[in-house]
């Protein structure tokens, strides 16, 4: 049973604050949940570090929000002395000498790393089901997968194993398996948080964004990790802003839209009405809520599939068996990088650098990356008109709940189609939150989506907060009694 | 059910240098005609900008110094290496280009 | 001989000399123990990313600006894809759609007429690690991994192994002039890849690449060996055919290394995680302003100043020396050039070594060039002088007063001279008498060695006259 890890960050802080529990008491109780769990949320965890920091943090500065508070970090993100394996046998054993950006500001909010998260095979998967590790399972019920590819932090955090964990978000990675989880995810505008140190898979599409209980715990944890970065050229130079800021204004004038897409016929009925009566909740709030076009949505996965799959082919070329990583027995460097590669990754990472090598050779580079690009920017440039009117975009995260282990795995296209709806914020590099606004008829979460504009997260916030404390959802996962 | 071809299957292995079996081929021949048939839906797509968007980065470049300096020492990467002489890293003979 | 035209278009590699990398902040430090100047981004480790180095942007623009190139401001990079155990990313980062300059040329003379071998575009990328090859290993050295890289593309321009030669000539001799690049093709600083083609007539061969040359004259024998083959194919009824070859220096005969293959495989793709960014015109016009005085204009300019062809040709070709010139040569140029191309440049090359490792100054060279001038030192003097200001340094003065050199002026101690000079030697005096001009420098010389060399021959000569026509 929980004794802490079910507070909110605010709670725990006043406990960690006046002395009534020290950051170790929460480390003991993450373990020895996690050392229980069976699902299958970590791919390594670090107690002795972990007990270690929380010693060292007893006698430290205690103004952090975040100090002392346990953190699971997605295991794409790179940990000093701690493996870093993306989910693959390429990187099974690989153990990183320098932390990355994030992780810095993890360590300097005082925030303790207790393990790294399952996801799918180097972010590629809707499931991670693609994990050389076996798939995490969704705490509400664990014959269902989870999401992905940042399927690990949302078990994690959904199953009270942690309170804050990391996840990177490529083509919703963070946002989607937050839906399925009953649980709140942001990714952040693109140049938010420094992509130094995560191991990229899409480079104009990742993002390192926290995944937490509730929608005012983001915003703090949020807080923590953003700042400019000079090794990350994509890393924005903007000052440090509260993104706590307007959580509790009035939401009385705001001006909502709906894309028509968003609630068409592929999404199911049941998160269609969650989401329309969302939007009544709203408007008799004072907020309008208009539905529009924003152009292309329809195009979303093709985009993606093109240049997320176009970067990964480029960007995981230098896992050849030289440098680090796993390395094939061979006689030739041809077959070095035949073998290496064909051994060290998993059959879903094969198939998309195959895919991305194609688009990117001869006159394909033209016909499909460059097309895909202009279609990109017409995309952008529609998501800024509509932001002219409007405060913010919201629909549905997903198109259904989170399905069955092991269901449409002979479909190829299927774990694309999952992330329709999310995609196209990675595309304009537009800050996309989930919330959970309600359980469809077998008590699996229905996920909200929060589109804002450009550096706007903190608005997204607001009203991600205020729809929170209207529905006021039960959203604690039934824990078995490990004792 | 359509299908590439086995050459065009072992083209695109060949472009990204991953071996494949015999088995995995007649699975690549339907599952990557699959995704490349998703993609062809790109051709279609019209009312689209002349300008391409290839990172959504809008506040330009920060350039470098050129006297800024960052060198690590070697021996921190020598756990990672597959295979080093000293400090070489050593790989199967490249034929010389 | 043959009736076959060659046409000939050249690819240089030029490492820029910059501090530090293009797009690691490691230092660009040729001749380093292997492996110690690397860091997570030029060995390509998971979630490393690149930085762009402002100093090799400018050198890059420096170089497009010498190449009279059109600049494009917007400056962005792509990615040429390829698998390479000297490659870690697995691409090079390079610049494929926009270079940074494009459409500019060059003037080049050959046997005394000038050309333009126009310019196709300049742009900037990486150079690649360093291996080392054995039976069946290799060994990779990352230190020049990430060095800048400019690569100066021409238009199939040149005709002949001369225009081919001249061409890098003066390209060297523009880049090292300009601080670009040491161009130093034994350490590969400056590498070229050759393509020639030949034809009967204006329509344009099969062309083939000649790859990574050790030297500029090795360019020149490399064009005649490939153009040689092609002939010998053509003429037995073959067909050339698109391949890389390489030169072998030994045998002076180009060997195929792969037939070239079909299409673009790069799989070039704009570099997403650098954007774009301008180059403003301020920033084109400091660098502009920093660029010194160029070859052709030195050239000019000495020609004018009255500096003789070989000096010009050896202060050129020895860019130290060259900018030594320029600082010393205001009080007389022909003197000072006379020195330095000679006593000086033979010392240096006698002990091997560079100016830097002498005494000599800007201030004592200048001084003793002042002296000569005003025949204030003799030149027997002056071979006595000179390796002292090179090997200890100091002024002129100390050292002729040190050494004794001190110059008789005074009219009455050199007359006494002149005197018995002329009381010794009657025949001489006849002969002089009698309009023998060559009498006069008889006597000359017979007063100097007198006077151990430490006569001033200007006041001797006017003496010596006054007092024969006496």
């Amino acid at each position: 049973m929980s004794k802490y890890l079910d507070l909110s960050i605010r709670e725990l802080h006043e406990l960690l604050v006046s002395g009534k529990i020290k950051p170790k008491d929460l480390v003991l109780e993450a373990f020895d949940k996690l050392e229980n769990s069976d699902l299958n949320a970590f791919i390594t965890v670090c107690k002795d570090e972990a007990l270690k920091r929380a010693e060292e943090l007893e006698n430290a500065d205690k103004s952090s929000m975040l100090y002392g508070i346990p953190i699971a970090i997605k295991d794409n993100i790179n940990t000093k002395g701690i493996r870093t394996t993306c989910a693959s046998h390429m990187l099974e054993n690989f153990v990183p000498f320098e932390d990355a950006f994030v992780i810095d500001k993890v360590n300097e909010a005082g925030m303790i790393i207790v393990g790294k998260t399952n996801m799918d095979e180097f972010a590629m998967g809707s499931t991670s089901q693609t994990s050389y590790f076996g798939a995490p399972k969704n705490p509400w019920d664990k014959t269902r997968i989870a999401g992905g590819s940042s399927g690990g932090s949302a078990s994690v955090v959904a199953g009270l194993l942690a309170p804050i964990a990391l996840g990177s978000d490529t083509g919703g990675s963070i946002r989607q398996p937050a839906s399925y989880c009953g649980i709140v995810g942001m990714k952040p505008t693109y140049g938010r948080i420094s992509r130094r140190g995560l191991i990229a898979f899409g480079s104009s599409l990742d993002q390192i964004g926290p995944m937490t209980k509730n929608v005012y715990d983001n915003a703090l944890v949020l807080n923590s990790l953003v700042g400019y970065d000079e090794f990350d050229l994509t890393s924005s130079n903007r000052e440090a802003e509260d993104f706590t800021r307007l959580i509790g204004e009035d939401i009385k004038g705001m001006k909502i839209a709906v894309p028509n897409y968003f609630i068409s016929d592929i999404v199911d009925s049941e998160i269609k009405e969650n989401v329309l009566s969302v939007c009544e909740l709203l408007k008799e709030n004072g907020a309008t809520v208009d539905f529009i076009d924003i152009k292309h949505l329809e195009h979303a996965v093709t985009l993606y599939q093109i240049i997320a799959m176009g970067e990964a082919s480029s960007n995981l070329a230098r896992f050849d068996g030289v440098r680090f990583g796993y390395s094939a027995d061979s006689n030739s460097v041809d077959e070095l990088y035949a073998k290496t590669r064909a051994e060290g990754f998993g059959s879903e990472v094969k198939r998309r650098i195959m895919v991305g090598s194609y688009l990117l050779s001869g006159d394909n580079a033209k016909e499909y990356y460059t097309k895909a690009l202009q279609v990109r920017n017409s995309m952008k440039e529609s998501f800024d008109e509509a932001f002219k009117k409007y405060d913010l975009i919201i629909g549905p995260t997903t198109t259904t709940v989170a399905y069955h282990l092991g269901e449409g795995m002979d479909d190829v296209r299927k774990t694309f189609l999952d992330d329709v709806l999310v995609i196209p914020v990675n595309m304009a590099g537009l800050p996309g939150l989930n919330i959970p606004i309600g359980f469809n008829h077998e008590h699996m979460p229905i996920g909200l989506h929060i589109i804002g504009n450009r550096f706007e997260e903190a608005k997204m916030y607001k009203l991600g907060s205020f729809i929170e404390k209207e529905l006021n959802l039960d959203l604690k996962v039934k824990e078995e009694n490990h004792e | 059910m359509e299908k590439l071809s086995k050459e065009e299957v072992l083209h695109v292995a060949r472009l990204a240098r991953i071996a494949v079996s015999e088995d995995e081929i007649e699975k690549y021949q339907i599952s990557l005609k699959q995704l490349l048939d998703d993609v062809e839906k790109i051709k279609d797509i019209n009312d689209i900008s002349e300008d391409v968007l290839v990172t959504p980065a809008f506040e330009g470049c920060k350039l470098r110094s050129d006297d800024e300096v960052d060198t690590t020492d070697f021996s921190k990467f020598k756990s990672n290496i597959p295979h080093s002489v000293g400090d070489f890293i050593e790989v199967p003979v490249m034929i010389n280009e | 001989m043959s009736n076959y035209k060659k046409t000939v278009g050249i690819e240089v590699h030029c490492e820029l000399k910059t501090k530090t990398k293009m797009f690691s902040n490691t230092l660009n430090n040729y001749g380093a123990k292997e492996n110690s100047q690397v860091n997570t981004i030029d060995l390509a480790y998971p979630g490393s990313l690149p930085l762009v180095n402002k100093g090799a942007i400018n050198l890059a623009l420096k170089a497009a600006l010498i190449l009279n190139c059109k600049i494009n401001k917007l400056v962005c990079f792509d990615r040429k894809n390829y698998f390479y155990p000297d490659l870690p990313k697995g691409y090079q980062i390079t610049q494929a759609r926009h270079p940074i300059g494009v459409d500019g040329y060059v003037m080049i003379n050959v046997g005394g007429i000038d050309k333009k071998v126009r310019i196709h575009d300049i742009h900037i990328e990486e150079d690649t690690a360093k291996s080392i090859h054995q039976t069946d290993k290799s060994y990779l050295d990352f230190n020049r991994s990430g060095v800048p890289l400019i690569e100066i593309v021409t238009e199939a321009d040149m005709h002949t192994e001369e225009e081919a030669m001249a061409y890098l000539t003066k390209l060297r001799e523009l880049f090292v002039y300009a601080d670009i690049s040491d161009c130093k093709m034994e350490e590969g600083s400056m590498r070229c890849d050759v393509n020639v083609s030949i034809s009967k007539d204006d329509t344009l061969g099969v062309r083939t690449e000649t790859k990574n040359i050790g030297s500029i004259s090795s360019v020149g024998k490399a064009i005649t060996a490939e153009s040689i083959r092609q002939e010998e194919i053509l003429e037995n009824g073959g067909v050339i055919v698109e391949e890389t070859r390489r030169f072998d220096e030994k045998d002076c005969k180009t060997i195929l290394m792969r037939v070239k293959e079909t299409g673009n495989d790069y799989r070039y793709f704009p570099e997403p995680n650098i954007p774009e960014f301008e180059i403003t015109d301020d920033e084109i016009n400091s660098v502009k302003s920093e660029i010194p005085k160029l070859p052709d204009e030195l050239r000019s300019e000495y020609r004018t100043l009255g500096v003789n062809e070989n000096n010009i040709k050896t202060l050129i070709s020895n860019r130290e020396l060259c900018s030594f010139f320029e600082k010393v040569k205001e009080f007389d140029p022909i003197i000072t050039s006379n020195l330095i191309t000679g006593d000086i440049l033979s010392y240096l090359n006698k002990n091997n070594l560079s100016l830097k490792d002498i005494k000599l100054n800007e201030d004592n060279l200048k001084e003793l060039v002042k002296k000569i001038k005003n025949s204030e030192i003799s030149s027997k003097q002056v071979k006595t002088l000179l390796p002292i200001l090179m090997e200890k340094g100091g002024n002129v003065e100390d050292i002729m007063k040190e050494h004794g050199m001190v110059q008789i002026s005074d009219d009455s101690a050199l007359q006494t001279i002149v005197d018995k000079v002329i009381s010794t030697n009657p025949e001489s005096v006849n002969d002089y008498k009698n309009g023998k001009d060559r009498a006069l420098k008889y006597l000359m010389g017979q007063i100097m060695k007198e006077s151990r060399g430490q006569a001033n021959p200007v006041t001797v000569n006017k003496l010596l006259i006054e007092t024969l026509n006496k």
